[in-house]
């Protein structure tokens, strides 16, 4: 180390570390000019940053262990909630709900939620499992075996993309009749993450038009993606192996 | 799910980060992060609502690992810098290049000692300003900055910066 002296040791930390108010800086950049060995130790101190930095920093873009997420999202709770949801709400500072991100959108289920049992809404796509919104009936089938590779002409309900989210978990797209949005995989349920009323033109099984809809579920499902959905060869093998 | 473990569920990319750094390795750093938001979870009430989570959080898991670290030390298991390289080097899916960088920065920073260590984790991979760190460490300024210029210069050292 060409510094000994540990105060000069320290404002090269400082100045690296951007520590030192504007007239510090400037000060000491002015005495880097004149001096070359001053230079050279901050461009390794600076080096040794970057390689610190570097080493640790692809950890934070790793997929969350489930059985972490599970000690935060596990058993009772009445909200469901990614991990980019939450940053860009933090980025946002609360200035739209979390729903309310897609404004022009009509958001939001209306059934009613009771935690601690199945409740059957007779027909519904939906359902609660201990306050949790679970897909239920046609839609939970479809999302379990339809590929959207392969979908049948008539099929009810369209898959869009599979991808998974930050926290690891598979989540497929969806659109029907009466409802579109994102479920993702929690133990054998398919969690609703984002849900979007569908208003049809139609009758009830009249398959609607694309339109803002698909935008607003598209939008939705790039914010929760951790890197590029699956293509139909992985699409069929996450299936083959239970969405896990 | 309530606002806290919202709140905890987005910091918790940056838990991972920052037990990474303070762990010996990714297994004991994921251990290190249950270990943190159990003692989280449990201490919630004791959280003052309106201050800084993440500080908040890297506290206790700081002292998660402490407590760890002085249990392993009861327990007479040192940490030889050479363990580290053997095991990432028995890790054959990655590349050579890869695996030394590994080796050479995982290994420099477990050479540290822990008071090192735990300020270099804070402000060089976590980037907190040094106030914020020395709060969260519950030491001063002048001992946080200390810390870290010999942390520095162990790490330059060993990594051969400069």
């Amino acid at each position: 180390m060409a510094i000994g002296n540990e105060d000069a040791a320290l404002r090269v930390a400082a100045y690296v570390d951007d520590e030192l108010d504007a007239i510090a800086r400037a000060r000491f950049e002015r005495e880097m000019a004149a001096d070359p060995a001053l230079r050279s130790e901050v461009d390794a101190q600076r080096a040794l940053r970057d390689r610190i930095v570097g080493h640790f920093a692809p950890v934070a873009d790793e997929p969350v262990p489930d059985r972490l997420r599970a000690l935060l999202t596990g058993g009772g709770e009445a909200e469901v909630i990614d991990l980019n949801a939450a940053r860009a709400r933090r980025e946002q500072r609360r200035r739209l709900p979390s729903w309310g991100n897609f404004g022009a959108i009509a958001a939001t289920l209306a059934v009613g939620i009771i935690a601690g049992q199945m409740v059957d809404l007779s027909g519904s796509p939906v359902a609660s499992r201990d306050g949790q919104l679970v897909a239920h009936g046609g839609l939970e089938r479809a999302l379990d075996v339809q590929l959207a590779s392969a979908q049948p002409q008539d099929a009810q309900v369209r898959i869009g993309v599979t991808f998974r989210d930050t926290g690891g978990a598979l989540c497929r797209s969806f659109d029907s009749a009466d409802l579109a949005g994102i479920a993702c995989r929690a133990g054998d349920d398919w969690r609703l993450r984002q849900t979007f009323a569908v208003e049809s033109a139609g009758g009830a099984t009249q398959y609607r038009q694309a339109g803002s809809g698909d935008a607003a579920v598209m939008q939705a499902a790039q914010t929760m993606m951790a890197g590029a959905p699956l293509d139909a060869e992985a699409e069929r093998r996450a299936r083959d192996a239970g969405w896990r | 799910m309530t606002s806290f473990e919202r709140e905890l569920l987005g910091l918790l990319p940056r838990l991972r980060r920052f037990a990474r750094a303070l762990a010996r390795d990714a297994a004991d750093a994921d251990d290190l992060c249950q270990i943190a938001l159990e003692r989280a979870l449990k201490a919630r009430d004791r959280f003052e609502p309106g201050t800084r989570l993440d500080s908040w959080v890297y506290r206790i898991m700081r002292n998660c690992w402490i407590d760890e670290v002085r249990a392993n030390k009861r327990r007479g298991e040192t940490f030889a810098p050479e363990e580290a390289g053997v095991a990432v080097g028995d890790d054959g899916d990655r590349h050579v290049e890869a695996r030394v960088e590994l080796a050479s920065v995982e290994r420099a920073m477990a050479s540290l000692p822990d008071e090192q260590r735990e300020a270099i984790a804070l402000v060089l991979v976590e980037g907190l300003a040094y106030r914020e760190a020395a709060e969260i460490l519950d030491v001063p300024m002048g001992t946080l900055t200390s810390r870290l210029v010999r942390g520095r210069q162990a790490l330059m050292a060993q990594l051969g910066e400069g």
